[in-house]
């Protein structure tokens, strides 16, 4: 068993995992066929390496910064390890003035172990806010909503670019997605009465193209397009994203049959219906995403940093000034001076 | 008084015009073996002067510091370079051969600077977070320290290659030099760790991924690889030959390099915000 740790422990071994590692990372990231989650074999070979090391290698007992570090560094693999197993990361979109619907949210990654509690989630859009410099350049985000704490209270936080807010454990961050949604009434011919909203293409990205597809309740696909008055960003000014009251309409399209304009507050006689448009608002896209290992994977990594500094100043640099080898400044004052 | 950019651009280009002669001074004192160290320190604190005030006047102009395009990657590189070359050659004198290394690179980058749209980007509002000064400030010590170590590793590969008298002069006491390259070797790892885990932490809390295997983080992961990898090959086998250890040391600069000035700018995302 020894023997076989000893081998496990080669330092020859750590930098065949360090090549391997370096070379599948950059192989990895470059195609999406072969995807970074190959990198976990080479950080396999690394951590059991590693792991054997601590065991059976005598210079760590007497080199304390180099042990601190590499104990920290298996505590940032070993939190690595935990945060695949229990992650979540995705998106979701959420309607200003409306409530967080953990069905709409678009699962990115989510680990084996992950415990799902995002319907547990209870959350209100309120306003969204975007500065915007001249050339369209992405200034301060400010998005408020209204959450349900696990004390039972509502409150109420403003999120934005290095802000984000922890709700039921997931950590709900802003991104740069958001743009406007259409609220639509829809009466259908049997008399019953729907509210929903269309969300239009990420603003002021899609701004040429403010189109979405739209499927009403009698089964008919209709295609509609929002049209400001007046253009709403501006590249040569600063102007912010987030106002709803600036004049619009809606252009109806169905494949077949001549395009129709309603402005707010019109209805559009549709196949089984009748759509009315309700009004403006914008849309807010958020990250969310549940590490619970990253503090300590950042402890961890530190911790590592602080062995590294501490071997080197009880073993870098006393071996690299011995007493006495000290050289006067004049002897390399020049370089031809031999 | 806010500085013009008329005003900064002379600063600029009289400090690239120093770097010329101090890249001069060091090859006619190799040719007529005469002393080029001092007159290069001296041309060195001046360029450093000189862009500091060009970047002072500009951070006062713009209301930001040099952290987003290209003009403020290299401006602050090349100042920082210098400046970091400048404090480690005057404190160990081992290390003062490379400066021949040193001057002609210094001088691409700062012919380099001279070639590209001065023109300031607003910053993102990712940017303002005390993690970027972290991250920023670890990353130019760490590409000091390797600038530092792998000028020394040039100098000692050009000594071990035996091309002459002159070649030994480069590092009159060679066991002192190669002692401080692997001494700033290991400085240069222990910045580019801090760099790194403040750089995730920054990328976290900008665009909520503390890491997203872009080409700049994957680069500088490989960059910490090849610090941490010769670094154990060293310890490994203690037989290595030296000139090994150089061209090792040489080529994790050479990746380091690369990654800093040239990979963020065929990375459009991750370092300049989404719209």
């Amino acid at each position: 068993m020894m023997m076989l740790l000893k081998k496990l422990a080669s330092l020859r071994l750590t930098l065949v995992g360090m090549i391997l590692l370096a070379v599948l990372a950059v192989v990895g990231s470059r195609s999406a066929d072969i995807g970074t989650d190959i990198t976990v074999v080479p950080l396999g070979i690394l951590v059991a390496n590693l792991l054997a090391a601590l065991l059976t290698n005598r210079s760590f007992r007497t080199q304390t910064g180099l042990l601190v570090f590499h104990v920290g560094l298996l505590l940032v693999f070993a939190c690595i390890g935990l945060t695949v197993l229990l992650r979540y990361d995705g998106h979701v979109e959420v309607l200003q003035g409306g409530a967080f619907d953990a069905g709409q949210v678009e699962t990115v990654e989510q680990g084996w172990w992950h415990d799902n509690r995002l319907d547990k989630i209870e959350l209100y859009q309120g306003d969204v806010l975007v500065n915007y410099l001249p050339g369209l350049n992405r200034q301060d985000t400010a998005s408020t909503f209204e959450y349900r704490a696990a004390s039972g209270e509502l409150r109420r936080i403003t999120v934005g670019d290095t802000r984000a807010a922890s709700v039921n454990g997931y950590r709900l961050a802003a991104t740069f997605n958001k743009g406007f949604a259409v609220l639509l009434q829809w009466t259908g011919t049997d008399g019953k009465e729907m509210l929903g909203a269309l969300h239009m293409p990420s603003f002021p990205e899609f701004d040429w193209k403010q189109v979405s597809t739209w499927t009403t309740p009698a089964g008919q696909q209709v295609e509609l397009e929002l049209v400001f008055d007046q253009s709403v960003s501006d590249d040569r000014a600063h102007w912010t994203f987030g106002r709803t009251d600036m004049p619009y309409s809606v252009n109806i399209a169905i494949a077949g049959e001549p395009q129709r304009s309603i402005r707010n507050g019109d209805s559009a006689e549709l196949a089984g219906g009748v759509v009315r448009v309700e009004g403006l608002r914008v849309w807010m896209a958020y990250q969310i995403e549940f590490l619970p290992f990253l503090p300590w994977m950042f402890v961890a990594a530190v911790l590592a940093i602080i062995g590294l500094a501490l071997h080197f100043a009880t073993r870098v640099l006393p071996v690299s000034t011995p007493a006495g080898s000290s050289v006067e400044e004049d002897d390399y004052g020049h370089v031809a001076r031999a | 008084m806010v500085m013009s950019l008329a005003l900064e651009r002379q600063l600029v280009l009289i400090a690239v015009a120093m770097l010329m002669i101090a890249t001069i001074v060091q090859f006619a004192g190799l040719v007529s073996g005469r002393a080029a160290y001092r007159p290069t320190a001296a041309l060195y604190a001046g360029v450093v002067l000189l862009l500091g005030a060009a970047i002072a006047g500009r951070w006062m102009r713009e209301n930001q510091g040099p952290f987003l395009t290209l003009y403020d990657i290299l401006l602050s590189g090349v100042f920082s370079l210098t400046l970091m070359y400048l404090l480690i050659s005057v404190t160990l004198p081992a290390v003062r051969g490379g400066s021949l290394v040193t001057s002609p690179l210094l001088l691409i980058l700062g012919v380099w600077l001279t070639g590209v749209s001065e023109l300031a980007v607003p910053l993102p509002g990712a940017f303002r977070t005390p993690w970027l000064w972290a991250h920023v400030l670890s990353g130019k010590l760490f590409l000091g320290f390797c600038l530092a170590a792998a000028a020394t590793a040039s100098v000692m590969l050009i000594r071990g290659a035996a091309l002459g008298e002159w070649s030994s002069r480069l590092t009159p006491f060679p066991e002192q030099s190669e002692k401080m390259i692997w001494v700033l070797f290991f400085a240069a790892f222990i910045c580019h760790s801090v760099m790194l885990v403040a750089g995730a932490v920054w990328a976290h809390s900008a665009w909520g991924h503390y890491w997203s295997w872009d080409p700049l983080e994957t680069w500088t992961l490989v960059t910490w690889l090849m610090l941490g990898g010769t670094l154990h090959a060293r310890a490994t086998f203690r037989n290595m030959p030296q000139g090994l250890g150089h061209v090792l040391a040489l080529a994790t600069f050479a990746v380091a390099f690369l990654t800093f000035f040239g990979v963020p700018f065929f990375s459009i995302a991750p370092h300049k915000g989404l719209m």
